[in-house]
């Protein structure tokens, strides 16, 4: 099995980590580098429990190579806090009740981190529709739109504090 | 110090004790990807175990070449039924009085039957070694269909079986015979239906559907040999049950042996038995002496964990011509798979199904139940089914779909005229069951008026009178009543442990506590709900008040979390080991206000002197003192234990109303409205019921709408992919209404009856009974499930329905 | 899972050639794409393989090829195979071939019942028509240009040529990449009005 070195920056850290050439990220991030917040629960990447963010883009860890990462940004669940403050969708699953179980919710997170970026102020259809790669057993989704709402708001009041 | 005083109201609202929907306790690490489930642990040392599995539904093994697979480095074991029989464990007891094969033992009896097993270094080689062992198979006939299978020559299934003419649950009259159950009186049901003026009958099937939640089956078993210690963190939904299995199988005695359910990603029944897959981790890592990591896959997962329902049944109603029934009879043909593993309690092999005369004042009733073996996985128990209510509730309902037809009276009129009267209860059914309380009539009146029952009728008719119109609306109406809360230990046991639930509760010096309980929630909430029932009894803050389950080694012995019992018996539980500390703490006060335990009242968080407000004991005051000096004759400390065997189940219910509208031309279903009311007695976190209700609703809308598990005539299952097996996304669930009555249950000590499965087993028959009432102008009485496009687009040229 | 196949191919050649070639179970093997036959088992049965490549990956379906019956008068037989492989997929075919003629021109129809057990029935069910119509052509083709090359010499039929060792190895394996991107063609075809070839 050939091994390869592959560098990324993981969650804002720079790694260089030493891998099979077969290792799936999942796998990479699991159990090599500890970060079990990506989940999986399939293994033909309909069910979105693996979500993470690859520059800029939501992508399903299970269906994606660890080599693949090399030189790329790379941002897990266990990233999306900064110094200890919640971002504004965890925050809002919270407020919202949109978890049970919580083994949809990493992936579910990472999804409406990145949706938000793509669509600010988006509609219910289109949280729906934004949220399609992310299954869950236990919420029926009515409360994950109504957190994914009320994450846009907060993120749209702290822009124009900011701004 | 001179803090402004709080008012009553304040103070309750600070405990956030019952009623209040606050934010749940167990977020925090969800959140922030630090939930423990099973495949995040990783020990030293630990290897990793992969199945390999039949890929043909019913043959002899010829022979097996572990060679290849051993040859692959990193590869440690490849062990067999042969390695397993001189433990005498090829073979292990099921929940149902049967056995079923830890690894195919010369047979193999469904499609994806463990064959071996191999241990690796990684998961990576373990899958590589799969692929490498080589077994050779002589296949043997087939057997699909549960009728044919009790065929006169009907390939034998269970030649482990043959000759015995008696099973677990009485005779047995045909190789592929498991049981036959029967329940009610069947004499006065027949002389009922000899002198009806009119009977309907109608056949139905209920098909084979999968739990399928997100997070897979799997465990770490972990034996120390310098300790002689088993410890397994599995995907257990009963640990305890499972440990004094384990420590049974195993010889190893129960006080070595520690089950962890860490957290679960979802239950629904799937992770209540115990599957090969656990067994051989934990020999294997007996065996090898290091931690064995063993996680399904999905494709595993839906074709060889416990499957659901696989009823088909045939009901009957006799009723008066103005619709007043008279009587019920049932006959069940049950598909069991290769093995009977139903997860019910001993003495009910069809599980509660017996509740089947529903909401309604039946005075004759019968129904039988006949096990059969076919050549599928083994199971039937599963998906938020309530033990076969699920299947109980959508023919009682069906039934009266039909009957209303046959009559030509409204669904919601024949309804209130056979209801269970509010002051009928406690009502004693035909088959037995002594529902506690409801007020169905009320319900119904409450659905109608919201969803404007009448106009709707009105707007049918209008459009089954436009042939422009491009679609078919069909109002679909439920009203059921179900049993949750198993049970009592007379009547109900799981190899012989009477169902029975636990809670203990220790209060510290400084006022907070720590409760642990014999459940173990999957999503549930027990973390925040039981903290909010002690908040209450105790007055202490929800805030403050841990919650653990789970650890055998900790947790008092409890029967764990299904069938909606954990609220109906460890939440009862609750309640009685704090009124125990409630008792004790009185004592207390009462000695430190140097008044009589009959001068004191209880107001919220303290106990007060009746008459004089100023003289109060808060409970934190309480708890320092009980570990100070305590009163003559009483011990220190502040804590109590309580084990609760229920008197009776609880008997939740509910009235659902669901409209649809079909495209004449696709097939398509539209759910435009779904209005659930839910009586679950007392509630304890609204915000935590909703979520479930919403949960348990769309796994109703998958189940009726799209989930199936066919096989061909090869048994091989075709559809084990998410590719095929239709799990909702946000796009095709509908948005839920949700309403409640409180009738609470008179014999639990906070009035709870357990909520969580009511939504799935009311909201399957209600989409049927919509997409049903779409047709049924054209004279459809019923259509089995699921009801995809594809499916009803048949239907509709069936019909001949034209765009 | 049962799938019934009901082809007519047009092969251009004499019948004689045709049945010749049919008749010889090595010629008929060798037509097969990625077959190859191997151990004799008795009369008319061979064990034999099938090599499956999709792109780096090979599969090797062992098993069995027996002719059940042939009737030369009507240019006919009766053929059952049966093969699986180590990774937990069979299949069976019971075929019958006939060599018909028409103005001079000879036609290979066939009727065959196959059953797919295992893993490719799970996944592969969907598939199965179009990807055995595929495969089918590629034996058709290479049946006819065997055909084509015994125009001319002898073509008498040898039932039994004590073959009992060698393996006559096709050119071309089986390539499983080529049968999708045959399977996209004809499905981008039929799209736009063109039938695909039968």
């Amino acid at each position: 099995m050939a091994k390869q070195i592959v560098k990324m920056n993981l969650n804002g850290q720079e790694i260089e980590q030493l891998v099979d050439s077969r290792m799936l990220l999942v796998h990479f991030l699991r159990e090599q580098m500890n970060l079990t917040g990506a989940h999986i629960g399939c293994e033909t990447s309909h069910c979105g429990a693996c979500t993470v963010d690859i520059d800029g883009e939501s992508v399903k860890a299970c269906t994606h190579l660890a080599v693949q990462c090399d030189g790329c940004d790379v941002k897990t669940v266990e990233g999306l806090a900064e110094g200890g403050v919640l971002h504004a969708v965890q925050e809002a699953f919270y407020e919202e009740h949109g978890l049970q179980c919580g083994f949809c919710t990493p992936g579910m997170l990472m999804r409406s981190y990145r949706f938000l970026q793509e669509n600010p102020n988006p509609t219910e259809d289109e949280i729906r529709t934004g949220l399609s790669g992310n299954l869950c057993r236990c919420t029926g989704y009515q409360n994950i739109v109504k957190a994914v709402k009320s994450a846009a708001v907060k993120l749209q009041q702290k822009e124009s504090a900011t701004a | 110090m001179n803090a402004p005083v709080k008012t009553p109201e304040e103070r309750k609202a600070e405990l956030q004790g019952m009623g209040d929907s606050r934010l749940r306790k167990e977020d925090a690490r969800f959140i922030q990807g630090k939930g423990q489930y099973c495949d995040d642990i990783k020990l030293p040392g630990m290897l990793h175990m992969d199945i390999v599995r039949s890929p043909i539904a019913h043959g002899r093994i010829k022979k097996i070449n572990k060679d290849p697979a051993m040859a692959i480095p990193g590869v440690h074991a490849v062990l067999t039924a042969d390695d397993l029989k001189p433990l005498n464990l090829h073979w292990m007891p099921t929940l149902a009085g049967d056995v079923a094969a830890v690894l195919a033992d010369e047979k193999v009896h469904f499609q994806m039957q463990e064959v071996a097993i191999v241990i690796a270094d990684d998961r990576y080689i373990a899958a590589d070694a799969v692929e490498a062992v080589e077994v050779e198979y002589e296949e043997l006939p087939v057997v699909i269909d549960p009728y044919k299978a009790l065929e006169p020559n009907a390939p034998v299934l269970r030649e482990d079986l043959a000759g015995k003419t008696e099973g677990a649950h009485g005779a047995r009259d045909h190789h592929n015979h498991i049981f036959t159950w029967e329940a009610g009186d069947k004499s006065a049901a027949d002389a009922a239906f000899a002198n009806a003026p009119v009977t309907v009958s109608q056949h139905m099937h209920y098909p084979r559907v999968h739990p399928c939640p997100l997070e897979t089956c799997g465990c770490v078993a972990s034996f120390d040999p310098i300790k002689g210690e088993l410890t397994t963190w599995m995907t257990s939904q009963a640990p305890h049950v499972v440990r004094t299995v384990v420590s049974m199988l195993s010889g190893v005695p129960e006080s070595k042996v520690r089950i962890i359910s860490p957290d679960i990603g979802g239950g629904f029944g799937n992770k209540v038995g115990v599957y090969p897959g656990y067994v051989c981790a934990i020999v294997s890592s007996i065996v090898l002496g290091r931690p064995v990591k063993w996680s399904e896959d999905r494709v595993e997962n839906i074709s060889t964990t416990a499957f659901a329902r696989d009823y088909h049944m045939d009901g009957h109603l006799a009723a008066t011509e103005d619709g007043r029934i008279l009587g019920l009879k049932v006959d069940v043909i049950a598909d069991h798979g290769a093995f009977d593993a139903c997860a019910d309690p001993t003495k009910f092999p069809a599980g509660l199904f017996h509740i089947c005369s529903g909401s309604y004042d039946i005075a004759a009733a019968h129904c039988s139940v006949k096990g059969v073996y076919t050549n599928k996985a083994p199971g039937g128990v599963a998906y938020r089914c309530s033990f076969r209510v699920t299947e109980a509730v959508y023919l009682i309902e069906r039934m009266v779909d039909v009957l209303a037809q046959k009559l030509n009276m409204d669904k919601a009129e024949i309804r209130r005229k056979n209801f269970i009267r509010k002051e009928q209860f406690p009502y004693t059914s035909a088959f037995g069951f002594e529902y506690d309380s409801g007020d169905y009539h009320t319900a119904l009146e409450k659905v109608l008026d919201a969803v404007d029952y009448k106009a709707l009728r009105a707007e049918q008719e209008q459009k089954r009178n436009d042939p422009t119109c491009p679609t078919l609306m069909g109002i679909g109406l439920v009203t059921f009543t179900e049993v949750v809360g198993a049970g009592p230990t007379k009547m109900c046991d799981i190899l012989g442990v009477g169902m029975f639930d636990s809670c203990e509760i220790r209060i510290h010096p400084t006022g907070s506590a720590i409760a642990r309980m014999g459940t173990i929630t999957q999503g549930q909430g027990h973390q925040t709900t039981y903290a909010q029932i002690i908040a209450s009894e105790l007055g202490i803050p929800s805030e403050v008040i841990q919650v653990e389950e789970g650890d055998t080694s900790t947790a008092p012995y409890g029967l764990g979390t299904y069938g909606s019992r954990s609220t109906p018996v460890a939440g009862a539980a609750i309640a009685m080991a704090a009124r125990k500390i409630h008792a004790k703490a009185k004592k207390i006060a009462a000695h430190l206000l140097e008044v009589s335990e009959g001068d004191l009242d209880w107001e919220i968080d303290r106990f007060k002197v009746r008459g004089n407000d100023e003289q109060f004991k808060t409970m934190a005051d309480i708890a320092f003192a009980a570990y100070q000096q305590p009163p003559e004759g009483l011990e220190p400390g502040l804590e109590a234990v309580h084990y609760y065997d229920p008197p009776n189940f609880t008997y939740p219910f509910g009235i659902y109303l669901c409209v649809v509208d079909i495209d004449k031309g696709t097939g398509e279903s539209s759910i435009r409205r779904f209005y659930a009311l839910d009586d679950c007695g007392t509630r304890i976190n609204p915000m935590i019921i909703d979520g479930q209700i919403h949960g348990g609703l769309t796994e109703g809308f998958a189940v009726a709408m799209g989930q199936q598990m066919p096989f061909d005539e090869q048994g091989n299952l075709l559809g084990n992919t998410l590719m095929d097996y239709f799990l909702p996304t946000a796009v095709e669930t509908p948005t839920w209404e949700t309403d409640h009555t409180v009738t609470p249950s008179p014999h639990h000590p906070i009035g709870a009856k357990g909520v969580a499965e009511s939504p799935h087993v009311g909201s399957i028959p209600t989409f049927t009974s919509a997409v049903v009432d779409a047709f049924a102008h054209l004279g459809v009485t019923h259509i089995d499930m699921p009801h995809t496009s594809y499916r009803i687009w048949k239907k509709l040229k069936e019909e001949g329905v034209q765009l | 899972m049962e799938v019934k196949l009901d082809k007519r191919y047009e092969l251009g050649v004499p019948a004689q050639n045709a049945w010749a070639v049919l008749s010889d179970l090595e010629s008929v093997a060798s037509c097969m794409p990625g077959a190859s036959l191997g151990e004799k088992l008795g009369d008319n049965a061979y064990k034999g393989s099938v090599k499956v490549k999709v792109g780096p990956a090979t599969a090797q379906f062992g098993g069995e090829v027996e002719i059940l019956s042939m009737d030369v008068a009507n240019k006919s037989l009766v053929l059952k195979g049966k093969g699986a492989d180590k990774g937990g997929s069979s299949a069976s075919m019971e075929l019958e071939a006939t060599i018909e003629e028409a103005d001079g021109q000879s036609i290979l129809v066939g009727l065959a019942t196959v059953i797919v057990n295992g893993k490719f029935a799970q996944f592969g069910g969907r598939m199965m028509v179009q990807v055995s119509d595929v495969i089918l052509r590629q034996f058709v083709d290479n049946f006819i240009a065997k055909a084509q090359a015994l125009s001319g010499s002898d073509v008498t039929h040898s039932a039994d040529t004590g073959a009992n060792e060698s393996h006559s190895e096709t050119a071309n394996e089986l390539n499983g990449l080529a049968v999708c991107w045959a399977l996209l063609k004809s499905w981008l075809g039929g799209l736009f009005g063109k039938k695909p070839a039968s």
